[in-house]
């Protein structure tokens, strides 16, 4: 199993990121200097470390502005079991992840192994995609659940977790 | 006088197809819309045609980036025909999600590298942006423009966008220096005057406003802003035209019919 995360190279807006900086300031929270969002895919199966390269280089990053790392990982820190709490956070910045719930339709994930069919790798394969905030400033934990619930993640469907 | 065929790659997620075919028909062209699993069991059908189209649409739900999966599809299963096809000379036109496709898969803006050099990424804005706009015909060849597409066409003309990503960029200075010098950029977004835009004018933020590229020829053509949907004056908010019943975006579609014919 992999977890890729796709990055906006250096000098390029990250400009998801700054709608949801505008957001937060617009339900009024004003400690919030910097947002940085990447989207994630966890891609599971038959699938060796050389394909997963080649799916994240050719397939879901952008080649001009953006970049990506690729991780094994287990079900546990993939972001398929989050803690149905989140972990107490009071540092002056902080990691949240969003991902469906289980059994929740995930249509990207559907779109992406066709994609990767279409780059030559037939081999069966699960894919789960995600969204990674990182929020710059100091705030409590009370406000960082109030952002998440209010503007990163429909909690019907989606479950979270902040590093 | 030739016939002239037109083929309209469609696929799922595409929904500016029809339009598309409209505005070839008005012109004189013979369509025919062909999904792309059709052409790709008969690979060889697309030389059968004189004008290959990727009309605008949301393909494959934009999922991942707009156009990256019929860019992969493309380029993976019909790259060497299209390509061929490009390097032939004849016209081809990517309209919006057709620009996005033909610009990830390398096509555009340099068919013969057909490597990705640059790219169509999200709006400054976050937000889908639909509106019209003026853009800048430039025309560097003796007063004329350097795409076969966007001949007889005046200085500034108004066309509607609608799109999520439409921020063209470069790989680097060097291949915008390179694009400049050899006139492939065909559009730029503009003031009502000529100026220089800002949002919501460039509603992208694109280096250099740039709003349309080309080929070195002149023959392959992506835009962002819709042609086909002001082909008639009726279909502008101050019912402007060339004359009483033509919009600006009929000249794109005749451009090329004629340049077959």
């Amino acid at each position: 199993m992999f977890k890729i995360e796709i990055l906006m190279k250096k000098g390029y807006k990250n400009s998801h990121g700054e709608h949801i900086l505008s957001d937060i300031c617009g339900i009024g929270i004003k400690n919030i200097t910097k947002v940085e969002y990447s989207p994630l895919y966890v891609i599971d199966g038959d699938i060796s470390s050389v394909e997963t390269e080649t799916i994240a280089a050719e397939l879901l990053s952008d080649k001009i502005t953006e970049t990506y790392t690729v991780n094994s990982c287990s079900q546990t820190n993939c972001g398929q079991s989050l803690p149905s709490k989140p972990a107490i956070n009071n540092s002056m910045n902080c990691i949240v992840e969003v991902w469906y719930k289980k059994g929740v339709t995930d249509t990207v994930s559907g779109s992406v192994v066709k994609a990767v069919k279409d780059l030559g790798i037939s081999k069966k394969i699960e894919v789960k995609t995600g969204h990674k905030y990182y929020l710059h400033g100091k705030i409590s934990q009370t406000i960082l659940n109030k952002i998440v619930i209010k503007l990163l993640a429909n909690t019907l469907i989606q479950e979270y977790k902040i590093k | 006088m030739k016939k002239v065929k037109v083929l309209i790659l469609r696929t799922a997620g595409t929904n500016c197809d029809y339009e598309t075919q409209a505005a070839f028909e008005l012109c004189g062209g013979f369509v025919e819309r062909i999904h792309i699993n059709a052409l790709i069991e008969k690979k060889d059908k697309i030389f059968e045609y004189d004008i290959l189209a990727c009309p605008g649409g949301f393909s494959y739900g934009d999922d991942i980036a707009s156009g990256k999966i019929l860019s992969n599809e493309v380029k993976n299963k019909l790259g060497d025909k299209v390509k061929k096809f490009a390097l032939s000379g004849k016209p081809i036109i990517g309209i919006c999600n057709g620009f996005q496709v033909f610009v990830k898969m390398g096509l555009l803006p340099d068919p013969n590298i057909f490597e990705q050099i640059s790219t169509l990424s999200y709006n400054d804005s976050d937000k889908f942006e639909c509106r019209w706009v003026y853009l800048k015909t430039e025309k560097r060849i003796n007063g004329e423009s350097n795409c076969i597409w966007t001949k007889k066409l005046p200085d500034i003309v108004s066309l509607p966008v609608a799109h999520g990503e439409g921020k063209f960029i470069p790989n680097d200075k060097k291949l915008l220096d390179a694009l400049n010098k050899n006139n492939q950029i065909v559009f730029r977004y503009t003031s009502k005057d000529g100026g220089k835009p800002e949002y919501p004018l460039n509603p992208n933020g694109s280096v250099e406003q740039i709003a349309a590229v080309s080929n070195i020829k002149g023959n392959v053509f992506g835009l962002m802003p819709h042609p086909e949907r002001y082909v008639f004056t009726l279909q502008h908010p101050a019912r402007e035209g060339f004359d009483s019943e033509y919009g600006w975006g009929k000249v794109i579609f005749q451009n090329a019919v004629d340049f077959v014919k």
